[in-house]
């Protein structure tokens, strides 16, 4: 027993004392078991893919999350949104996966503060790649530097200054996104602990009755996260091309017709 | 002293937060094919809001620590 206790220490989470933390091997552990539960997921998802129905009810799960993540996309960054549902859909997956389990196990990725900062890092990173593919890297400088504010004087005076306030809330922004996700879960799991601490004499685990709301959380910090990330993309490579909405100019046809022809009854 | 000064920063992002939801909802009430569109600005409003408090809270706890 002392031998299991002693190996077994990184792997087991002390959920009742804040102060010890799984380390580096636990939150490894918990996140090669994340991914590879995604990655069987996703193995059994390809197996009706053939037929002419799908059948799977996996392939239907993915299937919708697909639609809803490409819906996100087009939604917030625009016609050239689809390219972007690759990496959105893995943070979604991975954040949401991690999420749940922490609902079970007694940690998780998501619920340690580095983890959720490399993601930040690695989502921010990726959205300076791609300010600087498509406007260049001065471009990408020169969008940090804010408005073009048409006085020689007012350029020299105002633009520094924004250009600074801008770098220092891009930097802030890893910051933002990895400890709101960290908050939320951590957060859950000290609000049960301390629920559970009020059935204690009754031996009733108030704290189990947090779980729908927790799982809530999960679905929402991961939605958050990514919907965060397609707007940061979508404010670094927006055009000023015109979009036509087509769906809203067919209902205002219809509806300005539908006025018409009330009149025309009256 | 630092529980009275996180109970009035949550009694502010309350506010804030009950403000963002009911102005979305009302808004949904009156138009309801623009759903979608108003539950993503009221997601992003909503995680802003929260990052303030969750900022204080590291702050506040980081400062009893030390």
């Amino acid at each position: 027993m002392e031998f299991l206790a002693g190996n077994l220490a990184p792997f087991i989470a002390s959920a009742e004392k804040g102060e010890e933390h799984v380390g580096f091997v636990g939150i490894l552990t918990y996140a090669i078991f994340v991914l590879i539960v995604i990655f069987c997921l996703m193995a059994y998802a390809k197996k009706g893919m053939n037929l002419r129905v799908f059948k799977n009810p996996i392939l239907n799960c993915f299937e919708q999350l697909y639609l809803f993540i490409e819906k996100m996309c087009v939604g917030t960054i625009g016609s050239h949104g689809r390219k972007y549902v690759s990496i959105l859909m893995t943070f979604w997956m991975v954040i949401f996966a991690s999420n749940v389990c922490s609902l079970f196990f007694p940690a998780a990725p998501t619920a340690d503060v580095g983890f959720n900062l490399g993601m930040a890092l690695i989502a921010i990173g990726y959205v300076q790649y791609e300010g600087i593919k498509t406007n260049g890297f001065f471009g990408h400088l020169r969008h940090f530097g804010g408005p073009n504010l048409g006085n020689v004087l007012l350029a020299i005076l105002i633009n520094p200054l924004i250009f600074l306030i801008e770098i220092v809330s891009e930097v802030l922004k890893n910051v933002s996104l990895s400890l709101r996700l960290y908050g939320n879960i951590e957060g859950g799991h000290l609000a049960a602990s301390a629920m559970n601490k009020l059935g204690e004499g009754i031996y009733v685990p108030f704290g189990a009755f947090l779980i729908p709301i927790k799982l809530l959380t999960c679905v929402v910090q991961a939605l958050i996260f990514t919907l965060l990330l397609s707007v940061y993309i979508s404010l670094v490579t927006h055009h000023d091309e015109p979009e036509v909405d087509h769906e809203s100019a067919d209902e205002k046809e219809r509806w300005e017709s539908g006025k018409i022809a009330e009149a025309m009854i009256h | 002293m630092n529980a009275i000064g996180i109970g009035i920063a949550v009694l502010g992002i309350a506010i804030g937060l009950g403000l963002i939801g009911f102005s979305a909802m009302q808004g949904m009430s009156r138009q309801p094919e623009a759903i979608g569109k108003m539950q993503t600005a009221m997601l992003i409003g909503m995680a802003f809001i929260e990052v303030v408090m969750l900022l204080l809270t590291f702050v506040i706890l980081g400062s009893v620590t030390k």
